[in-house]
């Protein structure tokens, strides 16, 4: 199916299934399904009374600093003092807003906040209110004191929540505390989500002799895929991992086939050899004959590695609900736990709490309908939070990918493209879809997220991008910048080898490829911030000098071009000693945050090439921690340089968009200095030691 | 049994005492700045200071302090002035989603307090232990720096 077509009946068909009520509607949490707000929706936003602004944001706060950003804008166009403004975060009382996926709140809010307060400024000059309902005519937007070029950029207030987070004021689900609170946890078999398990005997005796033991609860929430748990609650959190351990429950796991070699499954040249790889991002056809470049890259399974395992605080009180929690979405948690508990929307109120970091792993109703079960059972507010082996062994993650990339050269330029895929599902996942729509889109649609980045904003005569998405007995999904890190790490390794074939340097050469503007412009200033003069290797005292450079566009709307040097040592240890990241996201409201966020990136470019896996065996995840499942750390760190564009275009995220350029940068860096090409990630050291 | 918790003597009640601090601190004495990342001693979002020491508070019971001063983030300021840790990570804008960051000045403030002037490397042997996902590492350092000035 042609991906025009495809995204068409994707549209479609996932629209209509939203019509058909909150059972359904309620397995679906990660598709945009929600129109982006107006301003008469904004005008709901902000309030006022006698001098003082209650800003009560749509938008979750889970590290981007979007919360500062828009207050900015709200101070701005009501001509605010800053400490005029109080932030609330919603709770689902709120009209319905968008999840908090995409690094989409600059690109969607920010214009409708803005016309809503410059509205409610006019009303109160001329001494009337904006009350509900009332009609918010949007202004010019060149009328809006908050879009006017310059008119914030540079600004840098005190973050919201700085002042909270710098002294440890409560802020996240996990710091909520309720009178008579007590701990909870759901126990599952150590076993593939996908094979169906069930706690089978467990020895009641034992856990009760556990100080601070309150009860074993058999109803305890929904499965997470096929693995029903079993709930525990204590009095003091620390009882309860004693508690699980005395209990020595026997699990009841349902036989699957197991997946014993999962990197096998998703091998890229054994798909190939049986046939065409089913979906298509690019539809070119090159021509046939023999190619110049011709890489194979493979990345394994990554966790998202967020410090803040998934919490949540529940408490039902005369048949109501009211869960704390710290998730992507907390409409579709209310809709999943009326929908689940068999109680009206109305009866559950979600309260958004600040997100320990995200990075698109919260959006599942996990924890949360954990917490809530456990209330319900025991009549009390209970409390709970995963431990880090339950992020890593029942969380989803980015799924492991196997990627042959060619590439023909002809005159100095590619001519013929071709990047072939194997990997997992982003979106259409069992988080996400039901089984029966799982088929469907398998045979029908791809995935979009895994294809994210398979697209190329170079300029090639023919261009042509094929994958094939295996399910995999490890849950995967959402991961910052979704395919776009693997896939963009593929394509521009394969062109800077293209470049090294042709003989030109590899900014020189991705120039002559460029016609979009925005990239021309963000590839020549990196190489001019970071003094670029090719990729020369330098050799001194055992140690081997290299440098990379990487660029490219984010769905089509935000720009990245980084350069990394790097030292690799005689056992190929690499350091990183400086990157530099030239990057346009349109209008900067918050320059500063906008350079957090390249830094973020950044930082999860340097993971994605030195360090990012998560040990699988048996078809399941082993890790237990981060030992074994790796971020980087301080002395990983380099000195980076942030450049932003000074751009007048509509703004668009910055959440995600260096995930395009880091890792490649970082990548042929590596190729530089030693003039290995690797094919596989996270890089090993001993096969780059001298 | 008993403690020092940011300058005040508490009692260790029996049934806290096998609990780990961490738990023991939040839940018990509503502290909250110390964060549960992984329970393992691995990621330093629990980071206290126990005795001048920068320790794990999830992997030491709250037996273990007995007749030890424990320091928290909530007992740095003095009422409404920051502590000059404090300060320099509002200037430098340190926290994307900081969850990390109490641990991450709490080993800051050890690291200062033992080493006014740290080199980078000594920095960065400090810090290492303090996992940020989100890559705040740059503005960490900055703010170190920034406060070994502050306080010369």
């Amino acid at each position: 199916m042609k991906r025009r077509t495809f995204l068409k009946v994707t549209g479609g068909s996932l629209v209509a299934l939203f019509g058909t009520g909150a059972a359904v509607w309620s397995q679906m949490p990660v598709l945009p399904t929600r129109p982006a707000p107006d301003v008469q929706a904004a005008a709901g936003w902000i309030s006022h009374n006698d001098g003082k602004y209650i800003l009560t944001l749509p938008r979750i706060e889970m590290g981007q600093n979007i919360t500062t950003s828009l207050k900015q804008i709200a101070c701005t166009e009501l001509g605010a003092d800053w400490n005029a403004v109080e932030v609330k975060l919603h709770d689902t009382s709120m009209q319905k807003v968008r999840s908090t996926v995409g690094s989409e709140s600059i690109q969607y809010f920010a214009e409708p906040l803005a016309q809503a307060c410059a509205a409610l400024r006019d009303a109160l000059t001329n001494g009337k209110t904006v009350s509900d309902g009332e009609r918010v005519d949007p202004r010019p937007i060149d009328e809006l004191r908050s879009f006017k070029k310059g008119a914030l950029g540079r600004q840098s207030p005190e973050l919201v929540h700085g002042r909270e987070i710098v002294t440890g004021k409560p802020l996240y689900a996990a710091d909520i505390h309720r009178p008579g609170l007590v701990y909870g946890r759901v126990l599952r078999a150590p076993s593939s989500s996908e094979v169906t398990s069930k706690p089978k005997s467990w020895n009641i005796n034992a856990a009760r002799a556990v100080p601070g033991f309150l009860g074993v609860i058999e109803d305890c929430g929904p499965a997470i895929g096929k693995a029903t748990g079993l709930g525990i609650v204590a009095s003091r959190p620390g009882a309860l991992s004693l508690i699980a351990d005395a209990l020595d429950i026997e699990w009841d796991v349902g036989s699957l086939p197991p997946q014993t070699d999962i990197q096998a499954l998703i091998d890229v040249d054994k798909h190939l050899n049986s046939g065409p790889l089913p979906h298509t991002a690019l539809e070119g056809v090159p021509e046939d004959g023999v190619w110049d470049i011709d890489l194979r890259v493979d990345l394994p399974f990554a966790s998202h590695g967020q410090i803040e395992p998934r919490a949540a605080v529940a408490e039902w009180k005369e048949g109501q609900l009211k869960v704390w929690a710290g998730a992507q979405d907390a409409f579709f948690h209310r809709d999943f736990l009326a929908d689940h508990f068999g109680v009206s929307q109305g009866d559950v109120t979600v309260q958004s709490c600040r997100i320990g970091g995200a990075f698109g792993g919260k959006v599942p109703c996990s924890a949360e309908a954990e917490a809530a079960a456990l209330a319900r059972a025991v009549q009390r507010p209970v409390k709970v939070q995963w431990t880090r082996e339950q992020e890593l062994t029942q969380a989803y993650h980015r799924p492991p990918s196997s990627h042959r990339v060619k590439a023909r050269l002809e005159k100095g330029r590619v001519s013929d493209w071709d990047h072939q895929q194997v990997s997992s599902h982003v979106i259409f996942t069992p988080f996400a879809i039901p089984k029966w729509l799982q088929s469907g889109t398998d045979l029908a649609v791809g995935d979009p997220g895994t294809a994210r980045g398979m697209e190329t904003a170079y300029q090639f005569a023919r261009s042509r991008a094929q994958y094939q998405l295996e399910r995999l007995s490890v849950h995967t999904g959402a991961w910052r910048g979704l395919g776009a890190g693997p896939n963009m790490l593929t394509a521009e390794t394969a062109m800077d080898e293209a470049a090294r074939i042709a003989g030109i340097d590899p900014l020189d050469f991705r120039l002559v490829h460029i016609s979009d503007p925005r990239l021309k412009t963000v590839l020549e200033r990196v190489g001019s911030i970071s003094n670029w003069q090719g990729s020369a290797v330098r050799k001194e005292g055992g140690k081997r000098y290299g440098r990379g450079i990487a660029c490219g566009i984010y769905k089509q709307v935000s720009y990245a071009a980084t350069v990394a040097d790097i030292i690799l040592d005689d056992e190929g240890e690499i350091t990183i000693t400086h990157m530099w990241c030239t990057h346009d996201c349109g209008r900067v409201f918050n320059a500063d945050q906008v350079k957090a966020q390249c830094e973020g990136n950044l930082a999860w470019s340097i993971g994605m090439v030195l360090c990012a896996g998560l040990p699988v065996k048996d078809g399941r995840v082993v890790a237990e921690g981060f030992f074994h499942s790796p971020v980087p750390i301080m002395s990983q760190f380099p000195e980076m340089t942030i450049d932003l564009i000074e751009s007048s275009e509509k703004p668009v995220g910055a959440g995600e968009t260096a995930m395009i350029s880091g890792p490649a940068a970082i990548a042929n860096a590596v190729r530089s200095a030693t003039g290995i090409r690797a094919s596989r990630f996270p890089l090993e050291p001993k096969e780059l030691a001298l | 049994m008993s403690f020092v918790l940011n300058g005040e003597k508490h009692s260790i009640p029996a049934e806290w005492a096998d609990e780990p601090l961490l738990h023991f601190l939040r839940e018990h004495h509503g502290l909250v700045g110390a964060k549960f990342g992984c329970g393992r001693g691995e990621c330093g979002a629990c980071t206290v200071i126990i005795d001048g020491v920068a320790m794990r508070s999830c992997i030491t019971s709250a037996a273990d302090v007995e007749d030890s001063e424990v320091r928290t983030i909530e007992g740095l300021a003095d009422r409404e002035t920051l502590h000059p840790v404090q300060s320099a990570w509002l200037e430098e804008a340190v926290p994307q989603c900081g969850y990390c960051q109490a641990g991450q000045i709490m080993s800051a403030v050890a690291l200062l307090e033992e080493n006014p002037a740290p080199s980078d490397d000594d920095i960065s042997a400090a810090m290492d232990g303090n996992l940020c996902r989100c890559g705040t590492y740059q503005r960490i350092r900055k703010a170190i720096q920034r406060a070994a000035e502050a306080s010369v």
